[in-house]
């Protein structure tokens, strides 16, 4: 009864014209960051997180969380329209999406990605709904050593499960880390690695290091990459038939459940649900040979799974304080921003809020739906874009948000450098997500470790003795040891490669 | 990671592991200045010493691995690669650096008017109206939505603007 209580305040708070409107320009904004090939959902959250400066952190929120799913979206027009997926989630999209558009019926797929991803986002926010209160409950339990432990999992399962070598993305974690001690020691106050630039006493921006792997890097990236043909497609008819009904039903609600169960694992990424869904979709089917011809549920399915797994990767960063991709992480770093630590402690402290950002899930679903049914055709008249413009208008936002958030033009600097970073690691292919989750957690992990041993009078045992604490530890452990052997599913690590 | 992948991803793999070195090591010998314990436990320097330690084998360890992996012979070692992108890429980072520098004398409207027209040439806009327009837009538009309806603080520069 208390969370439908909780879930009605939430909605009076969502359903505001003032964050109904955040939610709406949040949808929007999202979906054309999605749209324009090249620009990810970690890298347009990221450049847009100015736009809520002054916003309340509840509008700010909504409005954040509104661009992240709108992104997850948008990527799904480019691959039907041009197989380019406008984010990686939509990479498995582009088999079939794009073979129904050559065959005229770009607008049926876009329609069921559409219905499949409103169908997923809503089953996983119900399910949010009912697992985070009681997940939320049982980490209030947790002292220092659980979380410290509880991280440790969350970095070893995103390094582990990242699909590149896993020493790579060991270092990487550790890298980030290393980062994130930069500035003032928070327990002692000693500055560390600062060497007397008062620009880093506050340590290095997360906004700028993030604006600078993502949206620099991949304009970088994309100043390499040859013009895309657009396909001229039947858009007018975005329904499909009674027959592609049938086929897509089962599609979408297995999708939905794939998409769900794989976001609570942090570290999973958001193209492994959809690259499961497509395979379990395919082998399942009777006619697996119209795979990759124009399958409806091959359309179907994954972006279902894109969208429940979007809305389930809230689970870990709401209840536990864990993000699970690097775009959850720009999300934990607005809520930084504006003064909440993500975690169980925010449903006791700010109900009032992530209940209100929970429900606009619901909205933003909704709204989502609704924009992009009837003004798919507008979506894709944004791919003839030039992209010179778009480049100069990310670069733009860039600017802003690094600069913005301490007033400092260091930040500017650290984004250039950053930017520079990210694109050498694209381009020899070394894993970022675990160096961007590394830099976030890196405060949170020292804090709880050192905490722990402050506890136990520096004895390690205390990571040991304590039966919760243990078992994540031999999660973690074995996350890693299953990781080195290659013992994922080879789905999975096809996928994730 | 490169196994028997080109000679170009050896060596970009090789140069990212002695970047990595030369960030952990330093690293090493700056956290021995902090105290790794004190009174309370473990001190500020416990977690980047440890930290360090752990990247530098990591790297290490990476180092030698790619360096014994036999590189394969292929196309993209045997094409230079085209230097049109990369020069671009190079003019937009320029131009990027010096807005940083002019950010605040000239303030955000000055530095982004031609920083916009700029990265718009850079990366081959021919169009001389929309160029002007879209950097007008982009400086003095976006000057007007952040800091008057957003209240975005962005720097006025020593001129007004």
């Amino acid at each position: 009864m208390d969370t439908l209580a909780h879930l009605m305040t939430g909605l009076t708070a969502a359903l505001s014209l003032q964050n109904l409107t955040f939610a709406l320009i949040g949808c929007m904004l999202g979906t054309l960051i999605g749209v324009l090939p090249g620009l990810g959902p970690a890298a347009g959250t990221a450049i847009l997180i100015p736009l809520t400066f002054k916003l309340d952190p509840t509008g700010a929120l909504i409005m954040l969380s509104a661009i992240y799913y709108g992104a997850m979206y948008g990527g799904t027009i480019t691959s039907v329209l041009i197989n380019v997926p406008g984010e990686a989630a939509s990479v498995v999209t582009c088999i079939d999406g794009y073979q129904m558009a050559k065959q005229g019926r770009g607008g049926t797929a876009l329609g069921i990605a559409a219905i499949g991803s409103f169908v997923g986002g809503i089953f996983a926010t119900v399910a949010l709904v009912v697992v985070a209160p009681p997940l939320a409950q049982v980490a209030l339990k947790f002292g220092p050593p659980e979380f410290f432990a509880l991280m440790l999992v969350g970095l070893c399962l995103i390094t582990g499960l990242g699909g590149h070598s896993l020493l790579a993305g060991l270092a990487m974690a550790v890298l980030g880390l290393l980062i994130a001690m930069i500035g003032i020691d928070p327990v002692r106050g000693a500055p560390r690695f600062t060497f007397g630039i008062p620009s880093l006493y506050d340590g290095l921006g997360f906004i700028p290091v993030v604006m600078g792997l993502f949206g620099v890097a991949e304009i970088l990236l994309a100043i390499q990459q040859p013009n895309r043909q657009i396909i001229r497609t039947n858009l007018a008819s975005l329904l499909p038939s009674r027959e592609e009904w049938r086929r897509s039903a089962g599609a979408i609600g297995r999708g939905t459940s794939i998409g769900f169960f794989l976001g609570l694992i942090p570290g999973v990424g958001a193209i492994i649900p959809t690259f499961v869904a497509y395979v379990f979709e395919k082998r399942l089917s009777k006619t697996p040979e119209r795979f990759g011809q124009g399958a409806i549920e091959g359309v179907a399915a994954p972006e279902s799974a894109n969208n429940a797994y979007a809305n389930a990767a809230m689970i870990p960063l709401l209840t536990l304080g864990i993000p699970s991709s690097p775009t959850i992480a720009v999300l934990m770093g607005a809520f930084i921003i504006n003064g909440l630590t993500p975690g169980p402690f925010l449903f006791q402290e700010r109900p009032d809020l992530v209940w209100a950002v929970i429900a606009s899930f619901f909205l933003g679903n909704i709204l989502l739906l609704v924009l992009n049914l009837p003004f798919v055709g507008l979506w894709a008249r944004i791919l003839h874009l030039p992209y010179p413009y778009v480049c100069a208008g990310t670069l733009t936002f860039c600017v802003i948000g690094a600069y913005s958030l301490q007033q400092n033009v260091f930040d500017i600097y650290v984004m250039i450098a950053c930017g520079i970073i990210g694109y050498g690691m694209r381009r020899i292919d070394m894993p970022i997500a675990p160096l961007v989750l590394g830099l976030i957690l890196g405060p949170f992990l020292e804090k709880s470790l050192r905490t722990s041993l402050e506890m136990s009078a520096g004895d390690f045992s205390i990571f040991f003795t304590r039966p919760l604490c243990l078992t994540l530890l031999v999660l973690a452990a074995v996350v890693l040891i299953v990781s080195a052997l290659r013992l994922a599913p080879r789905e999975l690590r096809e996928a994730s490669t | 990671m490169p196994t028997s992948e080109s000679k170009a991803a050896k060596r970009g793999w090789q140069i990212a592991c002695l970047c990595l070195l030369a960030i952990f090591l330093p690293a090493l010998v700056t956290s021995f200045g902090y105290s790794l314990t004190d009174a309370l436990g473990p001190g500020a320097g416990f977690f980047p010493f440890w930290l360090s330690l752990v990247g530098a084998v990591l790297s290490a360890a990476i180092l030698v691995q790619v360096t014994l992996a036999k590189a394969a012979e292929s196309a993209a070692d045997e094409h230079a690669p085209d230097r049109s992108p990369a020069l671009q890429a190079l003019g937009m980072l320029v131009a990027l650096a010096a807005a940083a520098a002019l950010f605040e004398p000239l303030g955000y409207r000055l530095t982004m008017l031609p920083f916009i027209a700029a990265v718009l040439v850079i990366l081959g806009a021919r169009s001389p109206v929309a160029i002007a327009l879209t950097a007008l837009a982009g400086s003095f538009g976006v000057f007007h939505v952040f800091y008057h309806w957003l209240k975005v603080p962005l720097p006025i520069g020593e001129l007004g603007l």
